[in-house]
Protein backbone atom coordinates (compact mmCIF):
# COMPACT_ATOMS: atom_id res chain seq x y z
CA UNK A 1 0.00 0.00 0.00
CA UNK A 2 1.76 3.16 -0.94
CA UNK A 3 1.68 6.39 1.30
CA UNK A 4 -1.23 7.69 -1.02
CA UNK A 5 -3.32 5.08 -0.08
CA UNK A 6 -2.61 5.01 3.54
CA UNK A 7 -4.07 8.75 3.38
CA UNK A 8 -6.76 8.10 1.64
CA UNK A 9 -7.99 5.51 4.06
CA UNK A 10 -7.08 7.53 7.32
CA UNK A 11 -9.08 10.23 5.71
CA UNK A 12 -12.00 7.84 4.88
CA UNK A 13 -11.46 6.66 9.21
CA UNK A 14 -11.89 10.08 10.10
CA UNK A 15 -14.52 10.93 7.90
CA UNK A 16 -16.63 8.12 9.05
CA UNK A 17 -15.64 9.08 12.63
CA UNK A 18 -17.14 12.13 12.62
CA UNK A 19 -20.28 11.45 10.87
CA UNK A 20 -20.87 8.46 13.98
CA UNK A 21 -19.99 11.31 16.58
CA UNK A 22 -22.27 13.39 14.60
CA UNK A 23 -24.50 10.75 14.93
CA UNK A 24 -24.41 10.22 18.53
CA UNK A 25 -25.26 13.59 19.74
CA UNK A 26 -27.85 13.57 17.62
CA UNK A 27 -26.88 16.39 15.25
CA UNK A 28 -27.73 14.90 12.21
CA UNK A 29 -31.32 15.45 11.68
CA UNK A 30 -34.35 13.30 11.63
CA UNK A 31 -34.91 10.48 8.53
CA UNK A 32 -36.72 12.71 6.25
CA UNK A 33 -36.38 15.88 7.71
CA UNK A 34 -33.96 18.55 5.90
CA UNK A 35 -32.69 21.85 6.96
CA UNK A 36 -34.78 24.95 5.13
CA UNK A 37 -32.83 25.74 2.19
CA UNK A 38 -30.31 23.04 2.50
CA UNK A 39 -30.20 18.97 1.18
CA UNK A 40 -29.52 16.47 3.64
CA UNK A 41 -26.52 15.44 2.13
CA UNK A 42 -25.20 19.28 1.69
CA UNK A 43 -25.91 19.47 5.63
CA UNK A 44 -23.63 16.04 5.84
CA UNK A 45 -20.62 17.36 4.05
CA UNK A 46 -20.84 20.90 5.38
CA UNK A 47 -21.47 19.44 9.47
CA UNK A 48 -17.78 17.41 8.36
CA UNK A 49 -15.75 20.56 6.81
CA UNK A 50 -17.39 23.19 9.85
CA UNK A 51 -17.49 20.97 12.39
CA UNK A 52 -20.34 18.60 12.71
CA UNK A 53 -22.87 21.65 14.13
CA UNK A 54 -26.42 22.54 11.92
CA UNK A 55 -26.53 25.89 13.52
CA UNK A 56 -25.24 28.84 11.56
CA UNK A 57 -25.67 27.07 7.93
CA UNK A 58 -27.57 29.47 5.87
CA UNK A 59 -30.78 29.40 4.37
CA UNK A 60 -30.00 32.10 1.98
CA UNK A 61 -31.79 31.98 -1.17
CA UNK A 62 -28.49 31.38 -4.13
CA UNK A 63 -29.91 31.17 -7.04
CA UNK A 64 -27.24 28.98 -8.60
CA UNK A 65 -25.55 27.80 -10.90
CA UNK A 66 -26.55 29.35 -14.24
CA UNK A 67 -26.52 26.66 -17.45
CA UNK A 68 -26.70 26.94 -20.60
CA UNK A 69 -25.69 30.58 -21.55
CA UNK A 70 -25.73 30.97 -25.40
CA UNK A 71 -25.09 33.14 -27.99
CA UNK A 72 -28.64 34.41 -29.54
CA UNK A 73 -28.66 37.24 -31.94
CA UNK A 74 -32.54 38.04 -31.14
CA UNK A 75 -32.82 41.72 -30.97
CA UNK A 76 -31.66 45.04 -32.49
CA UNK A 77 -28.91 47.17 -31.09
CA UNK A 78 -27.95 48.38 -27.37
CA UNK A 79 -29.98 46.22 -25.46
CA UNK A 80 -33.39 47.93 -26.32
CA UNK A 81 -34.70 44.58 -26.74
CA UNK A 82 -33.53 42.80 -23.14
CA UNK A 83 -36.20 40.46 -21.35
CA UNK A 84 -37.04 37.52 -19.18
CA UNK A 85 -39.80 34.98 -19.46
CA UNK A 86 -40.50 32.29 -17.01
CA UNK A 87 -41.77 28.32 -17.32
CA UNK A 88 -43.82 27.11 -14.71
CA UNK A 89 -45.39 23.04 -15.34
CA UNK A 90 -45.94 19.86 -14.50
CA UNK A 91 -47.87 20.74 -11.22
CA UNK A 92 -49.90 17.68 -11.16
CA UNK A 93 -52.66 18.86 -8.68
CA UNK A 94 -54.76 16.62 -7.21
CA UNK A 95 -57.72 17.89 -5.35
CA UNK A 96 -55.98 20.11 -2.04
CA UNK A 97 -57.36 17.61 0.24
CA UNK A 98 -55.74 15.10 -1.19
CA UNK A 99 -52.38 16.39 -1.83
CA UNK A 100 -51.66 20.08 -0.55
CA UNK A 101 -48.08 19.78 -1.10
CA UNK A 102 -49.05 19.89 -4.92
CA UNK A 103 -50.60 23.10 -4.65
CA UNK A 104 -48.54 24.62 -1.93
CA UNK A 105 -45.63 24.40 -4.59
CA UNK A 106 -47.83 25.30 -7.37
CA UNK A 107 -48.39 28.40 -5.35
CA UNK A 108 -44.57 28.93 -4.74
CA UNK A 109 -43.94 28.80 -8.28
CA UNK A 110 -46.37 31.64 -8.81
CA UNK A 111 -45.49 34.03 -5.72
CA UNK A 112 -41.78 33.89 -6.79
CA UNK A 113 -42.92 34.62 -10.51
CA UNK A 114 -44.90 37.43 -9.53
CA UNK A 115 -41.73 38.52 -7.66
CA UNK A 116 -39.45 39.19 -10.08
CA UNK A 117 -37.90 42.32 -10.54
CA UNK A 118 -37.63 43.16 -13.35
CA UNK A 119 -41.00 41.37 -13.83
CA UNK A 120 -41.10 38.65 -16.82
CA UNK A 121 -42.73 39.56 -19.59
CA UNK A 122 -44.81 36.07 -19.99
CA UNK A 123 -45.30 33.10 -18.39
CA UNK A 124 -45.48 29.67 -20.48
CA UNK A 125 -47.53 26.74 -18.87
CA UNK A 126 -45.66 23.64 -19.73
CA UNK A 127 -48.46 21.32 -19.42
CA UNK A 128 -49.53 18.58 -16.91
CA UNK A 129 -51.54 21.26 -14.56
CA UNK A 130 -53.28 18.35 -13.35
CA UNK A 131 -52.98 15.04 -12.48
CA UNK A 132 -56.04 12.71 -13.55
CA UNK A 133 -57.80 15.74 -15.81
CA UNK A 134 -60.47 16.15 -13.06
CA UNK A 135 -62.43 18.88 -13.41
CA UNK A 136 -61.78 19.88 -9.53
CA UNK A 137 -57.87 19.79 -10.50
CA UNK A 138 -58.11 21.66 -13.55
CA UNK A 139 -60.14 24.81 -12.06
CA UNK A 140 -57.70 24.19 -9.05
CA UNK A 141 -54.87 24.69 -11.68
CA UNK A 142 -56.54 27.48 -13.62
CA UNK A 143 -57.12 29.49 -10.12
CA UNK A 144 -53.57 29.65 -8.82
CA UNK A 145 -52.53 30.26 -12.70
CA UNK A 146 -54.38 33.14 -12.76
CA UNK A 147 -52.96 34.85 -9.87
CA UNK A 148 -49.48 35.45 -12.16
CA UNK A 149 -49.49 39.19 -13.09
CA UNK A 150 -48.14 38.72 -16.48
CA UNK A 151 -49.39 37.05 -20.04
CA UNK A 152 -49.46 33.75 -19.80
CA UNK A 153 -49.36 31.14 -22.57
CA UNK A 154 -50.52 27.40 -22.24
CA UNK A 155 -49.60 23.81 -23.48
CA UNK A 156 -51.02 20.48 -22.57
CA UNK A 157 -49.80 17.50 -20.82
CA UNK A 158 -51.16 14.23 -21.19
CA UNK A 159 -52.44 14.39 -17.53
CA UNK A 160 -54.89 17.07 -18.38
CA UNK A 161 -56.66 15.86 -21.75
CA UNK A 162 -57.35 12.01 -21.56
CA UNK A 163 -60.65 12.45 -19.19
CA UNK A 164 -62.77 14.51 -20.90
CA UNK A 165 -60.08 14.00 -24.04
CA UNK A 166 -59.01 18.15 -23.75
CA UNK A 167 -62.59 19.45 -23.69
CA UNK A 168 -62.77 21.15 -20.40
CA UNK A 169 -58.46 22.30 -20.89
CA UNK A 170 -59.30 23.90 -24.36
CA UNK A 171 -62.00 25.75 -22.41
CA UNK A 172 -60.23 26.99 -19.68
CA UNK A 173 -56.77 27.59 -20.98
CA UNK A 174 -56.99 27.63 -24.84
CA UNK A 175 -56.21 25.76 -28.25
CA UNK A 176 -52.78 24.71 -29.31
CA UNK A 177 -50.44 25.10 -31.60
CA UNK A 178 -49.96 28.83 -31.28
CA UNK A 179 -47.20 31.12 -32.13
CA UNK A 180 -46.21 35.03 -31.62
CA UNK A 181 -43.33 37.32 -31.76
CA UNK A 182 -41.87 39.08 -29.46
CA UNK A 183 -38.49 41.69 -29.47
CA UNK A 184 -37.15 39.41 -32.36
CA UNK A 185 -38.00 36.26 -31.18
CA UNK A 186 -40.67 33.55 -32.92
CA UNK A 187 -42.63 31.95 -30.04
CA UNK A 188 -44.30 28.59 -30.74
CA UNK A 189 -46.43 26.32 -28.53
CA UNK A 190 -47.28 22.99 -29.76
CA UNK A 191 -49.59 20.14 -28.08
CA UNK A 192 -47.77 16.68 -28.37
CA UNK A 193 -50.38 15.12 -26.57
CA UNK A 194 -53.83 15.27 -28.18
CA UNK A 195 -52.98 13.69 -31.20
CA UNK A 196 -52.10 9.73 -29.41
CA UNK A 197 -53.18 6.56 -31.21
CA UNK A 198 -56.98 5.30 -30.04
CA UNK A 199 -55.65 2.79 -26.96
CA UNK A 200 -58.98 2.61 -25.59
CA UNK A 201 -62.10 1.99 -28.10
CA UNK A 202 -60.47 -2.08 -28.40
CA UNK A 203 -61.52 -2.88 -24.75
CA UNK A 204 -63.52 -0.36 -23.95
CA UNK A 205 -62.23 1.51 -21.60
CA UNK A 206 -64.42 4.25 -19.45
CA UNK A 207 -62.66 7.74 -19.82
CA UNK A 208 -61.31 7.22 -16.14
CA UNK A 209 -59.56 4.00 -17.41
CA UNK A 210 -58.08 5.71 -20.04
CA UNK A 211 -57.27 8.66 -18.24
CA UNK A 212 -55.62 6.28 -15.35
CA UNK A 213 -53.40 4.25 -17.79
CA UNK A 214 -52.39 7.21 -19.49
CA UNK A 215 -51.33 8.69 -16.12
CA UNK A 216 -48.59 6.10 -15.40
CA UNK A 217 -45.55 6.82 -16.88
CA UNK A 218 -44.26 3.26 -17.19
CA UNK A 219 -47.95 1.39 -18.63
CA UNK A 220 -47.89 -0.76 -21.12
CA UNK A 221 -50.79 0.04 -22.63
CA UNK A 222 -51.16 3.14 -24.50
CA UNK A 223 -47.90 3.49 -26.68
CA UNK A 224 -46.51 6.08 -28.80
CA UNK A 225 -49.03 9.06 -27.89
CA UNK A 226 -46.45 11.63 -27.62
CA UNK A 227 -46.14 13.57 -31.06
CA UNK A 228 -46.87 16.53 -33.58
CA UNK A 229 -49.21 14.33 -35.79
CA UNK A 230 -49.29 15.17 -39.35
CA UNK A 231 -51.89 18.63 -39.97
CA UNK A 232 -49.47 19.73 -36.68
CA UNK A 233 -45.86 19.27 -38.67
CA UNK A 234 -47.79 20.95 -41.82
CA UNK A 235 -48.83 23.87 -39.27
CA UNK A 236 -45.32 24.46 -37.97
CA UNK A 237 -43.59 24.09 -41.54
CA UNK A 238 -46.37 26.80 -42.77
CA UNK A 239 -45.93 29.10 -39.71
CA UNK A 240 -42.19 29.39 -40.07
CA UNK A 241 -42.09 29.90 -44.02
CA UNK A 242 -42.37 33.61 -43.58
CA UNK A 243 -39.48 33.58 -40.56
CA UNK A 244 -35.65 34.53 -41.34
CA UNK A 245 -33.44 31.41 -41.41
CA UNK A 246 -31.31 32.92 -39.32
CA UNK A 247 -33.06 34.47 -36.67
CA UNK A 248 -34.22 32.88 -32.96
CA UNK A 249 -37.30 30.71 -33.00
CA UNK A 250 -37.81 29.06 -29.26
CA UNK A 251 -40.73 26.29 -29.47
CA UNK A 252 -42.83 24.92 -26.38
CA UNK A 253 -43.87 21.65 -26.17
CA UNK A 254 -44.76 19.03 -23.39
CA UNK A 255 -42.92 16.35 -24.72
CA UNK A 256 -38.78 16.62 -25.84
CA UNK A 257 -38.71 17.11 -29.64
CA UNK A 258 -36.05 14.44 -30.34
CA UNK A 259 -35.59 10.70 -29.00
CA UNK A 260 -34.46 10.07 -25.18
CA UNK A 261 -36.49 6.97 -24.03
CA UNK A 262 -39.83 6.36 -25.88
CA UNK A 263 -41.33 3.45 -22.95
CA UNK A 264 -41.88 6.95 -20.93
CA UNK A 265 -43.21 8.72 -24.01
CA UNK A 266 -39.81 11.26 -23.25
CA UNK A 267 -39.77 11.81 -27.07
CA UNK A 268 -42.44 12.31 -29.99
CA UNK A 269 -42.74 9.71 -32.16
CA UNK A 270 -42.17 12.14 -35.47
CA UNK A 271 -39.13 14.00 -33.88
CA UNK A 272 -37.56 13.00 -37.52
CA UNK A 273 -40.31 14.50 -39.03
CA UNK A 274 -40.01 18.05 -36.91
CA UNK A 275 -36.19 17.78 -37.31
CA UNK A 276 -36.38 18.22 -41.03
CA UNK A 277 -39.09 20.98 -40.74
CA UNK A 278 -36.51 23.11 -38.37
CA UNK A 279 -33.32 21.78 -40.16
CA UNK A 280 -33.22 25.10 -42.33
CA UNK A 281 -33.05 27.29 -39.66
CA UNK A 282 -30.03 28.33 -37.51
CA UNK A 283 -31.21 29.12 -34.29
CA UNK A 284 -33.94 27.07 -32.64
CA UNK A 285 -34.04 26.60 -28.95
CA UNK A 286 -36.68 24.14 -27.55
CA UNK A 287 -38.05 24.32 -24.26
CA UNK A 288 -40.31 21.36 -23.16
CA UNK A 289 -41.92 19.44 -20.10
CA UNK A 290 -42.86 16.16 -19.01
CA UNK A 291 -38.96 14.56 -18.52
CA UNK A 292 -38.92 16.60 -14.79
CA UNK A 293 -35.47 16.54 -14.72
CA UNK A 294 -32.36 18.41 -16.05
CA UNK A 295 -31.25 17.77 -19.77
CA UNK A 296 -29.78 19.04 -22.42
CA UNK A 297 -29.36 18.55 -25.85
CA UNK A 298 -28.55 19.07 -29.44
CA UNK A 299 -28.82 17.98 -33.19
CA UNK A 300 -27.56 20.03 -35.00
CA UNK A 301 -28.79 23.63 -34.97
CA UNK A 302 -31.21 22.54 -32.42
CA UNK A 303 -31.09 22.61 -28.89
CA UNK A 304 -32.90 21.31 -26.25
CA UNK A 305 -33.35 22.25 -22.43
CA UNK A 306 -35.50 19.86 -20.52
CA UNK A 307 -37.37 22.18 -18.05
CA UNK A 308 -38.23 20.91 -14.23
CA UNK A 309 -41.56 20.02 -12.55
CA UNK A 310 -43.02 21.60 -9.43
CA UNK A 311 -44.76 18.36 -8.47
CA UNK A 312 -41.87 15.61 -8.26
CA UNK A 313 -38.61 14.74 -10.20
CA UNK A 314 -38.98 11.69 -12.28
CA UNK A 315 -35.87 9.44 -12.44
CA UNK A 316 -33.20 9.84 -15.30
CA UNK A 317 -34.16 6.40 -17.62
CA UNK A 318 -31.78 3.41 -17.92
CA UNK A 319 -30.28 4.72 -21.11
CA UNK A 320 -30.30 6.78 -24.13
CA UNK A 321 -29.54 10.28 -21.24
CA UNK A 322 -28.19 12.74 -23.78
CA UNK A 323 -24.62 13.02 -24.29
CA UNK A 324 -24.49 16.46 -23.45
CA UNK A 325 -26.43 16.86 -20.24
CA UNK A 326 -24.95 17.51 -17.31
CA UNK A 327 -26.82 15.50 -14.95
CA UNK A 328 -28.84 16.86 -12.02
CA UNK A 329 -27.38 15.54 -8.34
CA UNK A 330 -29.60 13.05 -6.77
CA UNK A 331 -32.41 14.08 -4.73
CA UNK A 332 -33.56 13.77 -1.20
CA UNK A 333 -37.20 11.55 -1.72
CA UNK A 334 -37.79 12.83 1.71
CA UNK A 335 -37.74 16.13 1.00
CA UNK A 336 -40.48 17.03 -1.44
CA UNK A 337 -39.36 20.52 -2.18
CA UNK A 338 -35.93 18.65 -4.08
CA UNK A 339 -35.73 18.63 -7.38
CA UNK A 340 -38.28 20.86 -8.33
CA UNK A 341 -39.23 23.98 -9.19
CA UNK A 342 -39.35 26.89 -11.86
CA UNK A 343 -37.20 27.89 -14.90
CA UNK A 344 -36.03 31.35 -15.85
CA UNK A 345 -34.95 32.27 -19.36
CA UNK A 346 -33.20 36.09 -19.44
CA UNK A 347 -32.33 37.74 -23.00
CA UNK A 348 -29.56 40.19 -22.75
CA UNK A 349 -27.15 41.88 -25.15
CA UNK A 350 -27.67 39.38 -27.55
CA UNK A 351 -27.39 36.32 -25.30
CA UNK A 352 -29.86 33.86 -23.69
CA UNK A 353 -29.38 32.15 -20.30
CA UNK A 354 -31.46 29.33 -19.02
CA UNK A 355 -31.42 28.95 -15.20
CA UNK A 356 -32.95 26.54 -12.95
CA UNK A 357 -35.00 27.88 -10.41
CA UNK A 358 -34.80 24.33 -8.07
CA UNK A 359 -35.96 25.26 -4.67
CA UNK A 360 -32.98 23.26 -3.40
CA UNK A 361 -29.54 22.50 -3.99
CA UNK A 362 -28.91 26.04 -5.51
CA UNK A 363 -25.43 25.54 -4.66
CA UNK A 364 -24.49 22.10 -6.04
CA UNK A 365 -27.77 21.20 -8.45
CA UNK A 366 -25.49 19.67 -10.90
CA UNK A 367 -23.83 15.96 -10.19
CA UNK A 368 -19.29 16.61 -9.66
CA UNK A 369 -18.96 12.99 -8.90
CA UNK A 370 -20.15 9.85 -10.48
CA UNK A 371 -21.33 9.01 -7.39
CA UNK A 372 -24.13 11.45 -6.92
CA UNK A 373 -25.91 10.99 -9.57
CA UNK A 374 -28.06 7.54 -10.38
CA UNK A 375 -27.06 8.46 -14.53
CA UNK A 376 -23.83 6.42 -13.81
CA UNK A 377 -25.56 3.31 -12.50
CA UNK A 378 -27.39 3.15 -15.94
CA UNK A 379 -24.23 0.82 -16.86
CA UNK A 380 -25.62 -2.35 -14.19
CA UNK A 381 -29.17 -1.88 -14.38
CA UNK A 382 -32.01 -3.23 -16.53
CA UNK A 383 -35.30 -2.86 -16.25
CA UNK A 384 -38.50 -5.01 -17.46
CA UNK A 385 -41.82 -3.45 -18.58
CA UNK A 386 -44.99 -3.67 -16.38
CA UNK A 387 -47.27 -7.26 -16.74
CA UNK A 388 -50.10 -6.04 -14.40
CA UNK A 389 -51.82 -3.45 -16.55
CA UNK A 390 -51.13 -5.91 -19.93
CA UNK A 391 -54.95 -7.22 -19.80
CA UNK A 392 -55.77 -3.83 -21.35
CA UNK A 393 -52.90 -3.76 -23.95
CA UNK A 394 -55.20 -3.87 -27.32
CA UNK A 395 -55.11 -3.20 -30.76
CA UNK A 396 -55.55 0.20 -31.33
CA UNK A 397 -55.64 2.84 -34.42
CA UNK A 398 -52.53 4.18 -36.16
CA UNK A 399 -51.42 7.66 -36.46
CA UNK A 400 -49.91 10.04 -38.66
CA UNK B 1 -52.95 -72.29 0.23
CA UNK B 2 -54.99 -72.52 -2.94
CA UNK B 3 -56.09 -69.87 -4.59
CA UNK B 4 -59.59 -70.10 -6.96
CA UNK B 5 -59.22 -70.21 -10.70
CA UNK B 6 -60.86 -66.97 -10.39
CA UNK B 7 -57.71 -65.31 -8.61
CA UNK B 8 -59.52 -63.81 -5.80
CA UNK B 9 -57.32 -63.43 -2.63
CA UNK B 10 -58.75 -65.03 0.71
CA UNK B 11 -59.95 -63.30 3.73
CA UNK B 12 -56.25 -63.16 5.29
CA UNK B 13 -54.43 -61.84 2.41
CA UNK B 14 -57.05 -59.58 1.38
CA UNK B 15 -56.69 -58.09 5.18
CA UNK B 16 -52.80 -57.72 4.34
CA UNK B 17 -53.37 -55.68 1.30
CA UNK B 18 -55.99 -53.65 2.68
CA UNK B 19 -53.64 -53.03 5.55
CA UNK B 20 -50.61 -52.18 3.47
CA UNK B 21 -52.95 -50.14 0.91
CA UNK B 22 -53.74 -47.48 3.70
CA UNK B 23 -50.54 -47.41 5.11
CA UNK B 24 -49.03 -46.36 1.87
CA UNK B 25 -52.17 -43.85 1.84
CA UNK B 26 -51.79 -42.17 4.64
CA UNK B 27 -48.06 -41.68 3.57
CA UNK B 28 -48.61 -40.11 0.80
CA UNK B 29 -51.51 -38.04 2.27
CA UNK B 30 -49.04 -36.84 4.85
CA UNK B 31 -46.05 -36.32 2.05
CA UNK B 32 -48.57 -33.96 -0.19
CA UNK B 33 -49.65 -32.27 2.93
CA UNK B 34 -46.56 -31.71 4.54
CA UNK B 35 -45.73 -30.13 0.44
CA UNK B 36 -48.67 -27.81 0.72
CA UNK B 37 -48.38 -26.80 4.37
CA UNK B 38 -44.85 -26.56 4.66
CA UNK B 39 -44.29 -29.11 7.25
CA UNK B 40 -41.60 -31.57 7.59
CA UNK B 41 -40.80 -33.87 5.72
CA UNK B 42 -39.63 -31.26 3.27
CA UNK B 43 -40.41 -32.78 -0.81
CA UNK B 44 -37.96 -30.68 -2.47
CA UNK B 45 -35.77 -31.90 -5.10
CA UNK B 46 -36.46 -35.78 -4.03
CA UNK B 47 -37.75 -36.13 -7.90
CA UNK B 48 -36.37 -34.50 -11.30
CA UNK B 49 -39.19 -31.57 -12.10
CA UNK B 50 -41.65 -32.22 -14.85
CA UNK B 51 -42.16 -28.65 -16.79
CA UNK B 52 -45.43 -28.85 -15.55
CA UNK B 53 -43.86 -28.12 -12.08
CA UNK B 54 -41.60 -25.51 -13.38
CA UNK B 55 -44.12 -23.95 -15.20
CA UNK B 56 -46.57 -23.83 -11.71
CA UNK B 57 -43.42 -22.42 -9.94
CA UNK B 58 -42.79 -19.34 -12.53
CA UNK B 59 -47.15 -18.85 -11.95
CA UNK B 60 -46.71 -18.76 -8.07
CA UNK B 61 -43.87 -16.31 -8.48
CA UNK B 62 -45.38 -14.00 -11.24
CA UNK B 63 -49.00 -14.21 -8.78
CA UNK B 64 -46.92 -12.20 -6.60
CA UNK B 65 -45.13 -10.07 -9.14
CA UNK B 66 -48.54 -9.12 -10.45
CA UNK B 67 -49.55 -8.25 -7.02
CA UNK B 68 -46.11 -6.23 -6.48
CA UNK B 69 -46.76 -4.16 -9.36
CA UNK B 70 -50.49 -3.52 -8.65
CA UNK B 71 -49.52 -2.39 -5.30
CA UNK B 72 -46.76 -0.01 -6.63
CA UNK B 73 -48.68 1.55 -9.02
CA UNK B 74 -51.25 2.99 -6.36
CA UNK B 75 -53.86 0.29 -7.34
CA UNK B 76 -56.34 0.86 -4.96
CA UNK B 77 -58.26 -2.84 -5.00
CA UNK B 78 -55.38 -4.33 -4.75
CA UNK B 79 -54.32 -2.46 -1.42
CA UNK B 80 -58.05 -2.79 0.05
CA UNK B 81 -57.38 -6.57 -0.82
CA UNK B 82 -53.97 -6.50 1.34
CA UNK B 83 -55.43 -4.20 4.20
CA UNK B 84 -52.73 -1.96 3.88
CA UNK B 85 -52.53 2.24 3.03
CA UNK B 86 -49.44 2.91 1.38
CA UNK B 87 -49.99 6.48 0.41
CA UNK B 88 -51.76 9.36 1.83
CA UNK B 89 -50.69 11.86 -0.30
CA UNK B 90 -51.77 10.58 -4.58
CA UNK B 91 -48.32 9.20 -4.68
CA UNK B 92 -47.97 5.89 -5.52
CA UNK B 93 -44.24 3.96 -5.51
CA UNK B 94 -44.04 3.98 -9.51
CA UNK B 95 -44.83 7.88 -9.97
CA UNK B 96 -41.41 8.59 -8.44
CA UNK B 97 -39.77 5.13 -9.35
CA UNK B 98 -41.04 4.49 -13.18
CA UNK B 99 -40.19 0.56 -13.90
CA UNK B 100 -38.94 0.32 -10.54
CA UNK B 101 -36.08 2.83 -11.47
CA UNK B 102 -33.93 3.75 -8.31
CA UNK B 103 -35.50 1.31 -5.95
CA UNK B 104 -31.87 -0.25 -7.09
CA UNK B 105 -33.13 -3.49 -5.32
CA UNK B 106 -29.78 -5.18 -6.61
CA UNK B 107 -27.83 -2.84 -3.98
CA UNK B 108 -29.45 -3.97 -1.02
CA UNK B 109 -28.63 -4.76 1.95
CA UNK B 110 -26.91 -1.17 2.40
CA UNK B 111 -25.96 1.89 4.41
CA UNK B 112 -28.80 3.81 3.72
CA UNK B 113 -28.27 7.78 4.16
CA UNK B 114 -32.27 8.98 4.58
CA UNK B 115 -32.26 5.94 7.63
CA UNK B 116 -28.90 6.69 8.99
CA UNK B 117 -29.23 3.26 9.41
CA UNK B 118 -28.18 -0.59 7.71
CA UNK B 119 -31.01 -1.18 5.56
CA UNK B 120 -32.96 -3.84 3.92
CA UNK B 121 -34.72 -2.95 0.38
CA UNK B 122 -37.66 -3.78 3.00
CA UNK B 123 -36.78 -0.97 5.52
CA UNK B 124 -36.05 1.55 2.48
CA UNK B 125 -39.85 0.25 0.90
CA UNK B 126 -41.16 0.84 5.01
CA UNK B 127 -39.78 4.26 4.59
CA UNK B 128 -40.70 5.52 1.64
CA UNK B 129 -44.22 4.48 2.24
CA UNK B 130 -44.07 6.35 5.59
CA UNK B 131 -42.68 9.42 4.50
CA UNK B 132 -42.62 10.88 0.79
CA UNK B 133 -46.03 8.82 0.81
CA UNK B 134 -46.96 9.68 4.26
CA UNK B 135 -48.81 6.11 4.18
CA UNK B 136 -48.61 3.44 6.79
CA UNK B 137 -45.77 1.54 7.30
CA UNK B 138 -46.46 -2.61 6.72
CA UNK B 139 -45.25 -5.90 8.58
CA UNK B 140 -42.35 -6.95 7.08
CA UNK B 141 -43.72 -10.26 6.81
CA UNK B 142 -46.51 -9.40 5.27
CA UNK B 143 -47.97 -10.82 1.85
CA UNK B 144 -47.98 -6.62 0.81
CA UNK B 145 -44.08 -6.85 1.67
CA UNK B 146 -43.20 -10.10 0.22
CA UNK B 147 -45.21 -8.79 -3.09
CA UNK B 148 -43.47 -5.36 -3.09
CA UNK B 149 -40.00 -6.79 -2.77
CA UNK B 150 -40.90 -9.38 -5.57
CA UNK B 151 -41.81 -6.38 -8.25
CA UNK B 152 -38.99 -4.39 -7.31
CA UNK B 153 -36.44 -7.34 -7.85
CA UNK B 154 -38.06 -8.81 -10.90
CA UNK B 155 -38.32 -5.65 -12.08
CA UNK B 156 -34.46 -5.57 -12.46
CA UNK B 157 -33.64 -9.01 -13.60
CA UNK B 158 -30.22 -9.01 -15.53
CA UNK B 159 -29.18 -6.02 -13.28
CA UNK B 160 -25.50 -6.77 -11.88
CA UNK B 161 -25.68 -7.80 -7.94
CA UNK B 162 -23.71 -4.65 -6.32
CA UNK B 163 -24.72 -5.15 -2.82
CA UNK B 164 -23.90 -2.22 -0.17
CA UNK B 165 -23.59 0.58 -3.20
CA UNK B 166 -24.73 3.98 -2.75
Amino acid sequence: MGRQDRDERRRHAERLEEVREALKKGELLEPGVTMPGMSRRTFIHKSLVFGGAAAGVSAAKLWLPLINTFDMAYAAEGGMNNFRFAWVSDTHLYPEEVNDRFVEKAKLAVEEINALDPPADFVVIGGDVAQLGDPVELRLGKAILDEIDVEKHYIPGEHDWYLDMGELWVDQFGEAPWTFDHKGVRFIGLDTVGHGPDYWSATNMTPEQRMGHMAGLDNSVTGPWAGLGKAQREWLQSTLSDWPKDDPVIIFSHNPLYEYYPPWNFWTRDWRETQEILAPYTNVTSFHGHTHQVLYNEIGNFRSIGMLATAWPWPYAPENVPKLTRPMTRVDPGDHFDGVGWDLMRFRDNRAEHEYMMWRRRDHLFASRPEDTTVTKNATIRLRSRVADRQWVGKYKGTD
Amino acid sequence: MNKTTTGRLRLPELMLFGVAAGVFALGATLVVTGMLVGTKPAAAHKEHHAQEDLALFQELFMEQVILGDRLFHGDAEAAEEMGVNLSDTGMACAMCHPHGRDTNPHEFPKWQEQMSEFATLRDMTNWCIENPNQGEVIDDDSQAMKALEAYQIWSHTGSVLNPGEH
